[in-house]
């Protein structure tokens, strides 16, 4: 049902072993017949403000130092994380009461997979609505984009849990409350990770959409504004930046697993 | 039939609960925040009669249809592709896994800048947002194939489209359809941003005019709908998947 896995894992254990094999050359040679490509394509049919490789490597330091660049970073950053851990927090508590118990689990299932399957942004004029054109509609969009992803998981794992350690924790009479904090909350503990790898991406498509739709600043407001007065190069600078951070959640969030969790291993289901 | 009642019943039950607190909710709030279910309902109505609404789904529905089937025909023979070819895979693999992990929304500004407000680019976000998925499984898939399955093939002596056909496509199918199914999700979303952000058309015009005039029963109206139909495309997507995922082992 979920995008649960992390198909990726296994790559990244192939990746490290082939980088000794040399293909850092072919790697390199892909991404500068890509950028040459790119920058003759648009040299060749498109106007001068179109960004291409030169003039946004030429732009770079510029824009790195822009104090309405850096804070138009912070904004954004502080929004999804703050909307992430809320997501987090919230939709870890559902998602172990979804898992355990039966009837919160059927009243609760087809809502939450109904707003899951929806496309996120459409609640963004509704939530104008509600919260005005401004930072709170954006966290509430952040999260709305996050949680239900996170709760879906840890929903599954906290039903995969095996039946035996919860035998034991009952037969040493534990609460149910310590039940849930220390076996089931560690068991789901990697599929609250894939789930929150999911989250992350989805919450950082929530605050660049939801600047972009409610013209609050911010990253996503940056890249607009720029890309409307025609500095693609400045704005694109902007999108290099999404870029990494949409990277560096993935691998941080592997790094995590595979340190951590060297034992869970659920790659080819996604 | 006792047994199908018992399992159905919390369904029902908990779709009735939602419906009547969406009602009473709704009733003791300012009509500008939130309007009830019934009143919801009545709106859509008001909306499928006046035709607004058939012209509006069918017009998202072509640009759904044509970004998502153009970015499953380029995603999926791509991949292939990359993943016999191994130097140009292991050459372009890291490029598409950054492409896969970057919000394609931010793109949308110079996609608008660039090329208008035609059809043509709204067809390219919807590619945009739906070709990763269909291609990065794809690899996936390709390159989990066992080499001896190919070895075995290349001593009878097949021909590259043979194998492509016999060894490679099948072997692969299951993986392609579960990136099928996360590009529907996204083709959607895709959809919805090209609506809002490029030329207001179809389902997302409906939201917007409906929000900009202040009629939020209109509001509730396309999103209810819109909710279904990505519920009902979801569906569709694991049906799709798990037809195919039979073979997968």
């Amino acid at each position: 049902m979920s995008e649960t896995a992390i198909p990726a894992l296994a790559s990244t254990a192939r990746t490290t072993r082939t980088i000794a094999h040399g293909t850092l050359v072919p790697r390199l040679l892909a991404g500068l017949t890509i950028a040459l490509a790119w920058e003759i394509v648009v040299r060749a049919f498109a106007p001068a403000y179109v960004a291409k490789p030169t003039t946004v490597l030429t732009a770079i330091p510029r824009v790195v130092v822009d104090p309405a660049f850096l804070d138009a970073t912070a904004i954004t950053l502080t929004a999804v994380a703050e909307g992430l851990a809320a997501a987090l927090v919230a939709g870890t508590a559902i998602g172990l009461m979804m898992g355990r118990s039966l009837v919160i689990e059927r009243i609760l299932r087809h809502y939450i997979n109904g707003f899951y399957a929806m496309p996120m942004i459409i609640v963004l004029p509704l939530f104008s609505l509600w919260f005005g054109y401004s930072g709170a509609a954006r966290i509430a969009t952040i999260i709305f984009a996050a949680i239900f992803s996170i709760i879906v998981n840890v929903a599954d794992g906290a039903r995969s849990v095996p039946r035996e350690y919860l035998e034991v924790a009952r037969s040493f009479r534990s609460t149910p409350m310590r039940v849930m904090t220390d076996i089931v909350l560690p068991a789901a503990t990697p599929y609250l990770l894939a789930g929150f790898r999911l989250a992350a991406g989805r919450a950082l498509i929530g605050a660049v959409v939801s600047e972009f739709f409610l013209s609050v600043g911010g990253l996503g407001y940056f890249i607009l504004y720029n890309s409307r007065s025609y500095h693609h190069n400045e704005a694109f600078v902007g999108v290099l930046l999404l870029a990494a951070f949409g990277v560096g959640f993935e691998v941080l969030v592997q790094e995590a697993t595979r340190r951590f969790m060297p034992w869970y291993r659920r790659d080819e289901k996604s | 039939m006792n047994s199908t009642i018992r399992r159905h019943a919390p369904f029902w039950l908990s779709l009735a609960a939602g419906i009547a607190s969406w009602e009473i909710v709704g009733r003791n709030t300012s009509q500008a925040f939130m309007v009830p279910f019934s009143e919801t309902v009545l709106r859509l109505w008001q909306l499928v009669r006046s035709g607004d609404f058939l012209t509006q789904l069918l017009d998202s529905a072509q640009l759904f249809m044509t970004g998502f089937v153009i970015a499953v025909a380029i995603g999926a023979p791509l991949g292939l592709l990359l993943a016999r070819v191994r130097t140009l895979r292991v050459g372009v693999e890291p490029y598409i896994m950054i492409l896969y992990a970057t919000p394609m929304v931010a793109l949308i500004p110079f996609i608008l800048s660039i090329m208008g407000f035609g059809f043509a680019p709204k067809v390219l976000v919807v590619f945009l947002f739906a070709v990763f998925p269909v291609l990065y499984n794809t690899i996936e898939g390709a390159r989990s194939i066992r080499p001896e399955l190919i070895e075995v093939a290349r001593s009878f002596r097949s021909r590259e489209w043979a194998l492509w056909r016999e060894v490679m496509l099948p072997y692969t199918l299951p993986f392609i359809m579960t990136g099928v199914r996360q590009a529907i999700g996204r083709a959607l979303v895709g959809m919805v941003a090209a609506e809002f952000f490029l030329s207001s058309t179809g389902l997302g015009q409906l939201i917007m005019g409906a929000s900009q005039n202040f009629d939020t029963g209109g509001v509730f109206a396309s999103i209810f709908v819109i909710g279904l139909i990505g519920v009902g495309l979801m569906r569709v997507g694991l049906m799709i998947e798990h037809h195919f995922a039979r073979w997968r082992q």
